[in-house]
C-alpha cells in the first residue's frame, strides 16, 4: 500500500511543495512562538473563561 | 488597572438563539428520520412532490448544519463573547437583526427547498436572493462582532474568539465563491463555473463547510464551555495557540478529498490526500487537549451529565477527525465513496461533536441565564444514554451497510463478469441496515425531545435575566514589555488578528484553485462534446428540482468494476457544458453518467411513473406529478441568453429558436413513446419528455473505442 500511495503521489508539482513549504514555516513559527511565552501570561490566558462571571449561581452540576 | 465600569451583558439575544436551536433542531432531526425512513418505505413520501427524498434530503442537510448548528453557533459566541470581552455586544439592533434575518432565511429554506428551488450544490443549495440575505446577516453578525472586540475590557482575545474570528472570515469568503451566479429569473440562477471548476469549488467549500461551520467554531466554543463545565482551565494553551494555526491552515486545502478518482487533475487530489493526513495532527491536538482538561476530574464526569455530553462530543471530534483524513487515502476512498460509509462518517461528526456538545452546553447554559437548577438532572442523564445509543444504531448500520454495498459492487465471477451486475441487487442487500439506521435516528430524537422538555421545563421554572448587571475594570493602554514577541501582541490586535488569518486561510485556497480556473489545460477539450438542446436542458433542471443528484452519481470513476458496470469512465473534458456539475457524492442507486441509450424510451416513462415496475424491489420514488404536469419554457431563451454569455457555443440568436427547436425534439421523444406504447394525452407537452431526452443524452457525446478482437 505504501509503493502505492507514493506512486500515486509522484505527479505532485510545485505547488505542493510550496503548500508543504509554507505551512512548516507557519507550524514552527508557532511552535517557536509559543514556546517562548511566559508562564505567567499562558496561566493568564487560560483563566480568561473562569473569572468573566460574577453572577453565575451556585454549582449546577449537583443531582437534583 | 482602570477605574470599575458597571454594564451588562445582553442575556435575551442567547435566550433566542436557544430557543431557535432546541426547535430547528427538532424539525432539522425529525426530518432526516423522515427521510431515512422513505429510504426503506418509499411510499412515506405519499407520492407528494414537496416531501420526495430528493428534495427533502437537503431540507434536512440545511436544517441541522444551518439552523440548528447555525443558532448553536451564534447562541454560544453571543454568551461566551460577552464574557471573555467583558463588554456588552455592540449593537443591540444588529443583534435583533442577525437573529431575525437568520431565521427568516431558515424559513425561505424550509419553503424553497420542498418546491425544488434548488442551485444543487451541496449544503449550498439555496437560490441568489436567500444568498445575498445570507451575505447581509452575516455580515451583520462580523460587524456585531468586531465591534464588541473593539470595545471590549479585555486586553487580550482567548482562544475561541481566534476561532470565532476564522470561522467568521472563512465563512464569507466560501460564500461567495460558491454562489457565484447568474440569475435568469427571481428564483433560478446559472452558475458561473463548470463542470470540473464548479465541482473543484464546490467541494473546496463543501469540506469547508464542515470545517469553518460545524468544527472551528464548535472548537471555539469547546474552548470555552469545557473549561466552564468542569470549572478547570484548559489543559494547554500552547497546544491551543497550536492547534489553532495548524488547523486554519491546513483545512482549507483538504476539499479535494472529495473528488479522488474523479476527473479533478490529480496533482489536485494529491493535494487533498497530503492536507488531510495532515489535519490528525492539529485535530487531535485538539482533542486531546480537550480531553486532557478534565485530568483530575474524570469522578465528575461520571456524575454529571453535562460533562458527559462534552466528553462523548470531544471523542466523537477525536474519531471522525482520524476517519475523514483515512477516508482521504486513495486505496480507501476507492471503497468508500459513493457509499452509505461516508454518511456514517459525517454523523459521527454531527450527531456526536455537534450534537453532544450542543446539548452539554444548553444544559449548561440555560440554568444559568435563567437563574435556577436544571429541572431534571436524572432526565439529562437519560438523554445523554438515549443519544449515545442512539449514534450507535445509527452508525454500526450504515457502515455495514458502506461496506457490504462496496464490496458487493467491485466482486467478480472467475470468468471475470461482475457477481452482482444488477446494481439493485446490492440495494435490496442492506435495506435491514437502513431500517435500523432509521431506528438509531429516531432513539436519538427522542433524547433530543426529552432535552427540549426538560429546558422549557426549566425555564418556566426560573426567569431569564435580560440585562444581566456586571463590572469589570475599563480596559487600561497595554506598557509594551521588553522582549515581547509575536503573539503576544497580535493577541491584542484583533484586526491584525482578522487579516493574519484571512491570509492563512487565502494560501490554500489560491495555491488550489487559481491554477484551474486559468491553465486551460487542466480540462481538456472533446471535439465531439456539444451543449445541451433546450430539451436537455430543461429536462436537466427537472432533474437538478427532483434532487435526483442526492441519489445518483454522475462520475464513472477508472476501476474495471466501474467501466464493467456502467461503461467508460468519465472525462473532465465531458462537463465542459455542466452548470451546475452533477457528479453526485452518493450512489443510492446506480451513476447515471453513461446511462444515455441504455434503456428505451418508454422504459423510462414507466420507471419515472411507477419504479417498481421496471425495477421489483426498487427503493425510489414515483413521480407520477412528472408525467402530468406540462413542461414550462418559460424561461428556456432566458437560460440559453445566460448560458451563452458563460461562452456557451449556441449560435448567434439561438435564443430566440430555442423553445421552437425544444417542441421539435419533445414531439420527437414523444412519438417514440406512443410507438413504443405509451398512451397519454398532449404526452409532447409533458415534463417527462424533458427528462427523458436529457437521460437519453447522458454520456453520449464520446463513443468509446470499440473493442476488437486481436
Amino acid at each position: 500500500m505504501y509503493k502505492y500511495i507514493l506512486e500515486t503521489a509522484g505527479n505532485i508539482n510545485w505547488m505542493a511543495l510550496f503548500s508543504l513549504f509554507t505551512f512548516l514555516t507557519v507550524f514552527i513559527l508557532a511552535i517557536v512562538l509559543v514556546f517562548r511565552r511566559s508562564d505567567d501570561h499562558l496561566r493568564h490566558m487560560a483563566s480568561l473563561p473562569l473569572d468573566d462571571d460574577h453572577s453565575s449561581p451556585s454549582d449546577q452540576t449537583e443531582k437534583n | 488597572m482602570g477605574k470599575m465600569e458597571s454594564f451588562s451583558y445582553d442575556n435575551k439575544i442567547v435566550k433566542w438563539f436557544a430557543y431557535a436551536t432546541i426547535i430547528w433542531g427538532l424539525v432539522g432531526m425529525l426530518v432526516g428520520v423522515w427521510a431515512a425512513f422513505q429510504l426503506v418505505f418509499p411510499s412515506l413520501n405519499f407520492s407528494t412532490a414537496e416531501v420526495s427524498f430528493g428534495r427533502i434530503r437537503p431540507l434536512h442537510t440545511n436544517a441541522v448544519i444551518f439552523a440548528f448548528v447555525g443558532n448553536g453557533i451564534f447562541m454560544g459566541v453571543y454568551h461566551s463573547l460577552q464574557r471573555l470581552l467583558k463588554a456588552r455586544m455592540f449593537s443591540d439592533a444588529l443583534s435583533k437583526f442577525h437573529f431575525w434575518g437568520w431565521q427568516a432565511i431558515i424559513l425561505a429554506a424550509a419553503i424553497t427547498l420542498p418546491l425544488g428551488l434548488t442551485s444543487s450544490h451541496e449544503y449550498a443549495e439555496l437560490e441568489w436572493p436567500i444568498d445575498i440575505a445570507i451575505a447581509l446577516v452575516w455580515i451583520a453578525f462580523g460587524i456585531n462582532m468586531f465591534g464588541t472586540i473593539l470595545k471590549r475590557r479585555e486586553n487580550h482575545l482567548y482562544v475561541a474568539i481566534w476561532f470565532y474570528i476564522a470561522t467568521w472570515v472563512t465563512v464569507t469568503v466560501l460564500h461567495v465563491f460558491n454562489n457565484l451566479s447568474i440569475p435568469y429569473s427571481l428564483l433560478h440562477s446559472i452558475p458561473v463555473l463548470a463542470g470540473v471548476q464548479d465541482a473543484l469549488v464546490q467541494w473546496w467549500y463543501g469540506h469547508n463547510a464542515v470545517a469553518f461551520f460545524l468544527t472551528t467554531p464548535y472548537l471555539g466554543l469547546m474552548y470555552y464551555y469545557l473549561p466552564k463545565a468542569s470549572n478547570r482551565p484548559i489543559f494547554s494553551y500552547k497546544l491551543s495557540i497550536i492547534h489553532f494555526w495548524a488547523l486554519i491552515f491546513i483545512y482549507i486545502w483538504a476539499g479535494p478529498h472529495h473528488l479522488l478518482y474523479t476527473s479533478l487533475p490529480d496533482w489536485a487530489q494529491s493535494l487533498g490526500t497530503v492536507f488531510s493526513i495532515m489535519l490528525i495532527a492539529p485535530s487531535w491536538g485538539g482533542m486531546l487537549n480537550g480531553l486532557l482538561t478534565l485530568r483530575g476530574a474524570w469522578d465528575r464526569v461520571r456524575q454529571d451529565p453535562i460533562l458527559k455530553f462534552m466528553v462523548v462530543a470531544v471523542s466523537a471530534y477525536g474519531m471522525s477527525t482520524l476517519e475523514g483524513p483515512l477516508l482521504s487515502i486513495k486505496s480507501i476512498n476507492a471503497i468508500s465513496h459513493y457509499t452509505d460509509w461516508t454518511v456514517a462518517h459525517v454523523h459521527i461528526g454531527t450527531l456526536g461533536w455537534n450534537g453532544m456538545l450542543t446539548f452539554g452546553i444548553l444544559y449548561w447554559l440555560i440554568p444559568r441565564i435563567f437563574n435556577t437548577k436544571l429541572h431534571s438532572m436524572r432526565w439529562a442523564n437519560i438523554h445523554f444514554w438515549v443519544a449515545t445509543l442512539g449514534i450507535l444504531f445509527y452508525a454500526i448500520p450504515l457502515y455495514w451497510a458502506g461496506w457490504t454495498q462496496s464490496m458487493m459492487w467491485k466482486q467478480f465471477e472467475p470468468d471475470g463478469f461482475l457477481t452482482y451486475p444488477n446494481f439493485l441487487e446490492t440495494v435490496t442487500q442492506i435495506l435491514p441496515m437502513y431500517l435500523l439506521r432509521a431506528i438509531g435516528g429516531t432513539i436519538y430524537l427522542v433524547g433530543a425531545i426529552l432535552m427540549s422538555v426538560n429546558l422549557f421545563k426549566t425555564m418556566g421554572k426560573g426567569n431569564c435575566e435580560d440585562n444581566e448587571v456586571t463590572e469589570a475594570p475599563a480596559l487600561t493602554p497595554h506598557k509594551k514589555v521588553k522582549g515581547e514577541y509575536w503573539h503576544k501582541w497580535i493577541e491584542r490586535r484583533p484586526v491584525q488578528m482578522l487579516m493574519g488569518a484571512t491570509v492563512v486561510v487565502l494560501i490554500g485556497g489560491l495555491v488550489e484553485i487559481f491554477p484551474m480556473l486559468i491553465i486551460d489545460d487542466n480540462v481538456p477539450k472533446i471535439a465531439s462534446v456539444q451543449p445541451y438542446t433546450p430539451l436537455e436542458l430543461e429536462g436537466r433542471d427537472l432533474y437538478i428540482r427532483e434532487g435526483c443528484v442526492g441519489c445518483h452519481s454522475q462520475m464513472v470513476r477508472p476501476f474495471r468494476s466501474e467501466t464493467e458496470r456502467y461503461g467508460d469512465y468519465s472525462k473532465s473534458g465531458e462537463f465542459i457544458y455542466d452548470r451546475p456539475f452533477l457528479w453526485g457524492s452518493k450512489r443510492t442507486g446506480p451513476d447515471l453518467h453513461r446511462e444515455g441509450g441504455k434503456y428505451t424510451n418508454s422504459w423510462h416513462y414507466y420507471h419515472m411513473l411507477e419504479p417498481e415496475s421496471m425495477s421489483p424491489g426498487s427503493i425510489m420514488p414515483p413521480y407520477p406529478w412528472l408525467i402530468e404536469d406540462d413542461l414550462s419554457t418559460k424561461y428556456t431563451s432566458a437560460k440559453i441568453k445566460v448560458l451563452q454569455s458563460l461562452n456557451t457555443p449556441y449560435p448567434e440568436g439561438y435564443a430566440d429558436q430555442a423553445v421552437a427547436d425544444l417542441e421539435e425534439q419533445a414531439r420527437e421523444v414523444a412519438d417514440q413513446l406512443r410507438a413504443e406504447g405509451v398512451e397519454q394525452e398532449n404526452l409532447e407537452k409533458k415534463e417527462i419528455v424533458a427528462l427523458i431526452a436529457y437521460l437519453q443524452r447522458l454520456g453520449t457525446d464520446i463513443t468509446p473505442e470499440p473493442i476488437v478482437e486481436q
